[in-house]
């Protein structure tokens, strides 16, 4: 049962929120955050009791609505569990001197956004899918509004307008796919799909492609991201790098592990990844404001993340994984880090970094960018390592130059911003930091390392998880049976 | 003389050119108007040209509605219900979005003034 409790103790905290902010205004944000580290302990002890976990609740397995929990969706309820309530927690440290204005609002969209990042990765039923994706795009348009300022809303707007045509491509794609099979269930899905004519599939494929291109940020469909990042505000850009992308990449290529085991699409897939790796970076150089710059940085690290996914290999997926979970920590404290900038400065340009005094953010900020341009002994170089490792293995020579020719731009506005924390000259008063959010910070800048020195640690889950989500046989006979 | 539209393939054949001339007309719409409202009603137009093709296509024409009661208890000449679940559901979904968004642009016209799509760079300068 616990599976159902992924989505519905978020569920049921979001809309119990207003019944709860009754009994005091500080009920809310306590109990949101414990139920999020409860979530989390489940995860855990999950993770601890099996090696390879799977369980899967279903109601009448061809029309009902069945959730699969095993360790490839194990993988990212863990990422989500634990960065929403480190989230939780980074707000209750600052709550007393910027907390939102309206809180119980605010938590409500956070449980929401959590609980369709789970259900996306966990649901087997491509309409419930279809459900989950408008509930996280939903709660991501209002936060990315939350502060109604003009630049708020014109986000939110950005957001709110491409969201909306990308749920129309997927709802014809969904349409498309019940009249040709007569069937939401993933599983049965993947049967019927390769018998399925092929201008059908291409069809279908194209919608699918169209439907989550916006979401998964890719090139040509990612002209809105930086606008986004850029005017919502820097706390929940956390969120949007972090989780929401991370699981929509998880269920567009789930399904198309799924539908095109084969691999039909492939090679396409992995050009346009490197493609829009290489126009994001190119992108990035001449950026002047924090948000927008890492915002293209994080273009940059999904298209990545997409290129590995797209091989269609275990080894490559293993990659993928190890870059998702080295970037979402890696951007977790860098917007942080600029979020606690942004309280004593009042201002998002780079050149603040020239007046920021304070050796422990400058040491965090670092780390996290090392950690994402791939050096080595930290966690992104592993993941980068393997990506190239697998296009060396595949023989896909131009895309690997593709990847290094992107990192190497990627290194030259990072270290751009280097340069500018570490240049002498005036500076403000020593920037106070609390103790914890020296213990975030802290605690995420040792994973990244400890994962970049040993990442023995994890790459036998991650290697594991990767096999479980590109083996769509084994998916398949478990919902429906031999 | 009305009687050649009731034949199936008539009304398939009516259904997927008319909702495509609709989904196109949005399609249209959205690529080419610049006022903020205009573009969510052609959202909303390719919205309904799906709903419209997805009901059409799995709707079958001597079918009766979908209720199990005394009379009818023969589920094969009833319509396939899940469709029409589906389809409320996506209006449900489809109407709050937009309604969050025409909200999102009140307040973005109290604050500023603007409504055409190529004035909102507040992050341009």
């Amino acid at each position: 049962m616990s599976s159902i409790l992924f989505v519905a103790l978020p569920l049921l905290f979001g809309f119990a929120t207003p019944i709860l902010s009754k009994f005091g205004k500080n009920g809310v944000a306590y109990t949101s955050t414990l139920m999020q580290l409860f979530l989390l302990a489940l995860a855990v002890s999950l993770l601890m009791t099996t090696s390879s976990y799977v369980e899967i609740i279903s109601i009448a397995p061809p029309l009902g609505i069945s959730f699969v929990l095993n360790s490839a969706s194990l993988f990212f309820v863990l990422l989500f569990t634990l960065l929403m309530m480190l989230f939780s927690f980074y707000y209750l440290i600052h709550r007393k001197t910027d907390a939102y204005k309206d809180e119980t609002k605010f938590f409500i969209l956070l449980n929401m956004l959590l609980a369709a990042a789970i259900g996306l990765v966990l649901s087997s039923d491509i309409f419930n899918i279809y459900v989950f994706f408008e509930i996280a795009g939903i709660s991501a348009y209002i936060l990315s509004a939350y502060k109604k300022t003009p630049s708020a809303l014109e986000a939110g707007l950005k957001y709110l307008l491409t969201g909306a045509v990308a749920s129309v491509f997927l709802v014809f794609a969904i349409a498309l796919i019940y009249i040709n099979i007569g069937s939401l269930n993933l599983a049965i899905i993947s049967q019927g799909f390769e018998t399925l004519p092929y201008n059908v599939k291409v069809l279908i494929s194209i919608f699918l492609l169209i439907g989550f291109g916006f979401k998964v940020e890719i090139f040509p469909l990612n002209f809105w991201v930086t606008d986004v990042y850029q005017g919502s505000s820097s706390l929940v850009n956390t969120l949007f790098s972090g989780i929401v992308v991370k699981a929509y990449l998880f269920v567009f290529f789930h399904i198309l592990y799924l539908f095109l085991p084969s691999g039909e699409f492939s090679v396409f897939l992995i050009y346009l990844g490197a493609v829009s790796m290489l126009v994001a970076e190119i992108a990035g150089l001449r950026q002047t404001n924090l948000k927008r710059l890492f915002a293209y940085s994080s273009l940059g690290q999904v298209a990545l993340i997409f290129t590995a996914f797209a091989m269609q290999n275990a080894d490559a997926v293993q990659a993928a994984l190890f870059i998702v979970l080295a970037h979402s920590v890696a951007k977790f404290i860098i917007f942080l880090a600029i979020t606690s900038i942004y309280r004593e400065h009042k201002s998002f340009d780079i050149t603040t970094l020239k007046e920021l005094n304070s050796p422990f953010l400058r040491a965090i900020m670092l780390i996290a960018m090392l950690s994402l341009l791939g050096i080595p002994l930290f966690a992104g170089f592993i993941g980068k390592f393997l990506v190239l490792k697998s296009l060396a293995v595949e023989g896909m020579f131009m895309v690997l130059a593709i990847i290094i020719i992107g990192s190497l731009i990627e290194a030259v506005y990072y270290f751009k911003l280097a340069g500018f924390m570490f240049e002498k000259g005036e500076k403000r008063e020593l920037l106070k930091i609390s103790l914890g959010e020296k213990t975030l910070f802290g605690l995420l800048a040792l994973a990244l390392i400890i994962i970049g020195i040993v990442p023995m640690t994890i790459s036998g889950f991650l290697l594991d998880a990767g096999s479980v989500m590109l083996d769509a046989k084994s998916y398949v006979t478990m919902l429906v049976g031999g | 003389m009305f009687e050649f539209f009731n034949q199936p393939e008539v009304i398939k054949v009516i259904v997927t050119f008319g909702s495509m001339l609709l989904f196109f007309v949005g399609l249209f719409g959205l690529l080419t108007r610049k006022h903020i409202i205009k573009i969510f009603i052609s959202i909303a137009i390719m919205e309904s040209a799906v709903f419209l093709i997805f009901i059409g296509l799995t709707f079958k024409l001597d079918f009766i509605a979908p209720i199990l009661d005394s009379v009818n208890v023969e589920a094969s000449t009833m319509n396939d219900p899940i469709p029409h679940a589906m389809i409320l559901t996506a209006i449900v979904i489809g109407m709050a979005v937009l309604a969050l968004g025409v909200s999102f642009a009140i307040e973005y016209f109290k604050l500023t003034g603007k409504t055409d799509i190529d004035e909102m760079n507040e992050m341009r300068h």
